[in-house]
């Protein structure tokens, strides 16, 4: 069937499967390979996407779901986005990277609801983006300064 | 040492940006037109011969079967011993062994046409424990040769514990795990002409270049591999998996073939951290001065062998701990089962002994009545302290000053308030770590340094980025020798074409023995640079010449200079060529001599909160200190400790593959348990620095150890809060709540 959907502020109309499951439609039918498969089953949060600003695992979503909605990956041209990244970037945040364009939507998705979190609180917005490399500490100090430089931005 | 530019610099990661915005190829990122797909079937059983039925999926249009018929050259593989088969032919020894290869145009029809393939086992009597294996009665599992793969033993002085005036004892259990990058393979092949190229990720892609070619039965030169992103790797990724196959299959059908593994597939393929029984028994003087101990160690080396006998001596060489012990006794052995192959992981045997050694000098604590810091400081290696195989520590020993370090950070741990309703508890471990392949094995690292046309300066080697920051601490390194930043360097690692053999990412050994290739081989070319730039400007010798973003000056006269470009102009491209290989030697009949250098150090201790209702441990505070010989790039350093510290956590309280008669129930992230944010307490981590003399800047490997002394330090502190001795890991709540009820 024919879905209509917004990707990363580009309006796209596909036919597309029934069961084709929305990671695949973005790496295999658009090549947004920035999207990452770690586990298949919802547990590992490496293929996060915003859909209209929610942070949701694309492994478990249908392609058809998305329909009439708007969705950003971590190849998205935005400020914001741009901002998280140069942080994480600085502090050190990325090791072998698999995690991170999971753990980069997750933080903007958190930001855009939350502008001043607490550690507490991006512990629980990461909680479903497993990392096995870095133990998530400077991610956490990435996602707080980023919190505090876009406040500054949006002011 | 002290007018350092850029190594102790944290300089952002050269390739850090790509994986943050998306770039970063990794091989299930590689799209080639007319690309196939292939998936593997593999053997349901633990032992059994087998035959295979394959004409239904053979009759498929488009579909292509690949046995172990099709291997053209040798049907092995295999780290040390060549007892992998590429595809079985006769006998599967463990659940998950490749049988056959079945490449379709889409993995469903690939899927499909596997799922009509018949294999007819004739099951033989199987091996599920590494004590059963050595029995002379028990099954063989590689045809008539003995179950048993290694057996070794260290000897020094004479151990009589009836001259001891405290003895302890306990028998340790530590589990298989898996590494569980976050990334499951993939390799893609094609031909490129009369090449074969194969994209995967790999921790040693020249020692899968030979693999290739050996199984295939065509020359090295012939093949081409290239490591794409690497999304972790921990040891994992050191035998082969994906790639003989996707290679095998592309030079046969002359097309572009894929192989991914879902994240079940990636726990079948490759190999575990071995499970240790460790008997262990220590003997001290009434001052606290430790004199005897006896370790006997039996490891379950599963249906391969991979690193069994590199990873027991390891286990061996450190299971005293990081004490000077008179006299030790201590024996290693690695069986094969039909378990899942267990390999090399993070500390390489290093990890499961300090969970028996730490947890033992603790009991000794306890009957001494002594503290758990008096106890240790009485018996650490300190310089001038020999190992249990009469290695002497010289130099770059700075366990003093981390214990120090660590009891100083814990006395204010223990000030901070306590839950009301949880159990509390503290607890400290040590740990070493000896670098490298060691034993007298050659282990030799090589390096290119270019001068390129345009004035830039280039770094040619075999090393693989793995994620633990290889790239841009080699970059470092040259930038020193160049007087520049690790971004203008060029780096290229990542394909056997250009780069020559430097030995696997593993075993600590990147940064201290590539490292120093890097910095030899710059400092070569930096000389040739300094002889012509000499000439060039008119000057008598090279004598008080430096350099500074690409532009060579006299010091006492700054305005004669020459541009890099200008040299290149003047000379042509330049390039200059290091190796370096680290000095151990073999260990005697006795098990004696010096088998690794250099020696890490660390300390670390913690804080745990147990809650007795539900029996769910957390840690909750926490100090680490690390001895770095150098730091070359801190930020880095900081990331691994705190990597380490979640992976020892995970040995310690989830990690659990639910082995039971060669299954792995647990292969799934839903059931086998990470660490989460969540879980992760405030970890004060300090960076110790006592630079060694043979490291390139005075830099020691660091990425195994962080993770060594994590779990015991966990399991003192679960003791301290509950007074129960666990012997086993993980401990889980389900664990925990059952001893508990008994101690009540
Ligand atoms: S791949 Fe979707 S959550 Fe792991
Ligand atoms: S950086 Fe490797 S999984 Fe997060």
């Amino acid at each position: 069937m024919k879905i209509k959907v917004s990707i990363n502020g580009k309006s796209y109309s596909k036919e597309v499967e029934g069961h084709t499951r929305l990671v695949d439609f973005l790496r295999d039918d658009l090549e947004l390979t920035g999207t990452k498969e770690g586990c298949s089953e919802g547990e590992c949060g490496a293929c996060t996407v915003l859909l209209d600003g929610n942070p949701v695992n694309s492994c478990l979503i249908l392609a058809v779901q998305v329909d009439g909605r708007t969705i950003e990956t971590i190849e998205n041209i935005d400020e914001d986005l741009q901002t998280i990244q140069k942080i994480f970037l600085e502090e050190g945040a990325p090791q072998c990277g698999y995690c991170m364009p999971g753990m980069v939507l997750s933080a903007k998705g958190l930001l855009l609801k939350n502008t001043n979190p607490t550690r507490k609180d991006v512990k629980e917005a990461i909680s479903g983006n497993l990392c096995r490399c870095t133990g998530y500490t400077i991610i956490e100090d990435s996602i707080i300064k980023s919190a505090k430089k876009l406040r500054g931005n949006h002011e | 040492m002290s007018n350092l530019n850029f190594v102790g610099k944290s300089e952002t990661r050269i390739e850090g940006l790509a994986k943050l915005n998306g770039k970063a190829i990794y091989p299930q990122d590689v799209k080639i037109e007319g690309m196939l797909h292939a998936v593997t079937v593999r053997s349901s059983v633990s032992h059994a011969n087998f035959t295979i039925k394959d004409k239904q999926a053979k009759k498929i249009k488009g579909v292509k079967v690949l046995t172990h018929k099709d291997v053209s050259g040798k049907n092995e593989h295999g780290v040390l011993f060549k007892d992998h088969q590429v595809f079985a032919s006769k006998k599967v020894r463990r659940i998950g062994d490749p049988i056959a290869l079945v490449v379709a145009e889409s993995i469903s029809k690939a899927k499909e046409a596997a799922s009509k393939i018949e294999i007819i086992y004739n099951e033989l009597p199987a091996v599920f424990s590494p004590i059963y294996g050595m029995e002379d009665s028990s099954p063989r599992i590689h045809d008539e040769k003995s179950n048993v793969i290694t057996s070794l033993k260290m000897e020094k002085g004479k151990i009589d514990f009836s001259k001891c005036d405290y003895v302890v004892e306990n028998l340790y259990e530590t589990p298989m795990v898996d590494h569980a990058f976050l990334q499951p393979e993939c390799s893609v092949a094609y031909m490129n002409n009369k090449k074969l190229v194969v994209i995967t990720s790999t921790q040693y892609p020249h020692w899968d270049r030979y693999e290739i070619s050996n199984a295939l039965g065509i020359q090295e030169k012939e093949v081409q591999v290239i490591n794409a992103t690497i999304g972790g790797a921990f040891g994992g990724r050191e035998d082969i998996t994906s790639q003989i196959h996707a290679a095998l299959a592309a030079y046969i059908l002359k097309k572009p073939v894929r192989i991914l593994y879902g994240r079940e597939e990636s726990f079948l393929a490759h190999s575990k951290r071995h499970p240790m029984i460790i008997k262990t028994k220590l003997g001290a003087l009434k001052n606290g001065k430790i004199i005897a101990m006896q370790n006997d160690i039996i490891a379950d080396s599963g249906a391969y062998a991979s690193w069994a006998p590199n990873v027991l001596r390891k286990a061996m060489v450190h299971s005293t701990g990081p004490y000077e012990i008179e006299n030790v006794n201590v024996t290693a052995k690695s069986v094969y089962t039909n378990n899942p192959f267990t390999g090399a992981m993070r500390g390489f045997g290093a990890t499961q002994v300090a969970v028996a050694y730490e947890q033992i000098i603790e009991q000794l604590a306890v009957k001494m009545e002594l503290n758990s810091f008096e106890i240790r400081e009485k018996n650490i290696l300190r310089v001038g302290s020999k190992t249990g195989t009469s290695q002497l520590i010289h130099a770059s020993a700075p366990l003093g000053k981390c214990l120090e370090l660590v009891k100083k950070n814990m006395a204010i741990i223990r000030q901070k308030p306590v839950s009301e309703t949880a159990l509390t508890g503290y607890g400290i471990a040590l740990s070493f770590y000896g670098t490298g392949y060691g034993n007298g094995f050659p282990d030799v690292s090589n390096n290119l340094a270019k001068l390129n046309k345009d004035g830039g300066i280039e770094i040619f080697s075999g090393f693989t980025e793995v994620g633990q920051g290889a790239k841009t601490v080699m970059a470092q390194i040259a930038g020193e020798v160049f007087n520049t930043s690790s971004k203008n360097i060029v780096v290229h690692c990542e394909d056997t074409d250009n780069t020559p053999d430097t030995g696997t990412a593993a075993a600590s050994r990147q940064t201290y023995n590539t490292g120093n290739a890097v910095m030899k081989s710059c400092k070569k070319l930096r000389s040739l640079i300094f002889k012509h730039a000499a000439n060039d400007l008119g000057l008598n010798n090279d004598i008080g010449l430096n350099i500074e973003d690409g532009v060579i000056y006299l010091k006492t006269l700054p305005s004669k200079r020459i541009s890099l470009k200008e040299i290149v102009t003047n000379h042509n491209e330049l390039i200059c060529e290091a190796s370096f290989t680290a000095q151990t030697t073999e260990l005697d009949e006795f098990g004696q001599g010096a088998p690794y250098w250099p020696y890490g150090f660390n300390a670390i201790g913690v804080k745990v909160e147990i809650d007795p209702e539900s029996g769910k441990t957390s840690v909750v505070d926490g100090v680490f200190a690390q001895d770095v010989g150098k730091a070359i790039n801190p930020r880095f350093i900081g990331g691994q400790m705190d990597g380490g510290f979640s992976m020892g956590l995970g040995y310690a309280l989830y990690e659990d593959l639910g082995l039971r008669e060669g299954v792995m129930e647990n292969k799934k992230f839903s059931s086998y348990i990470l660490p989460t944010a969540k879980d992760i307490p405030n970890l004060k981590k300090i960076i110790v620095e006592d630079p060694e003399e043979t490291g390139p800047y005075g830099a020691k490997g660091i990425g195994e150890i962080v993770t060594i002394p994590v779990a015991p330090a966990i399991l003192n502190a679960i003791y301290d809060a509950s007074k129960i001795r666990f012997t086993k890991l993980p401990v889980t709540p389900i664990e925990f709540m059952k001893e508990f009820k008994n101690n009540d």
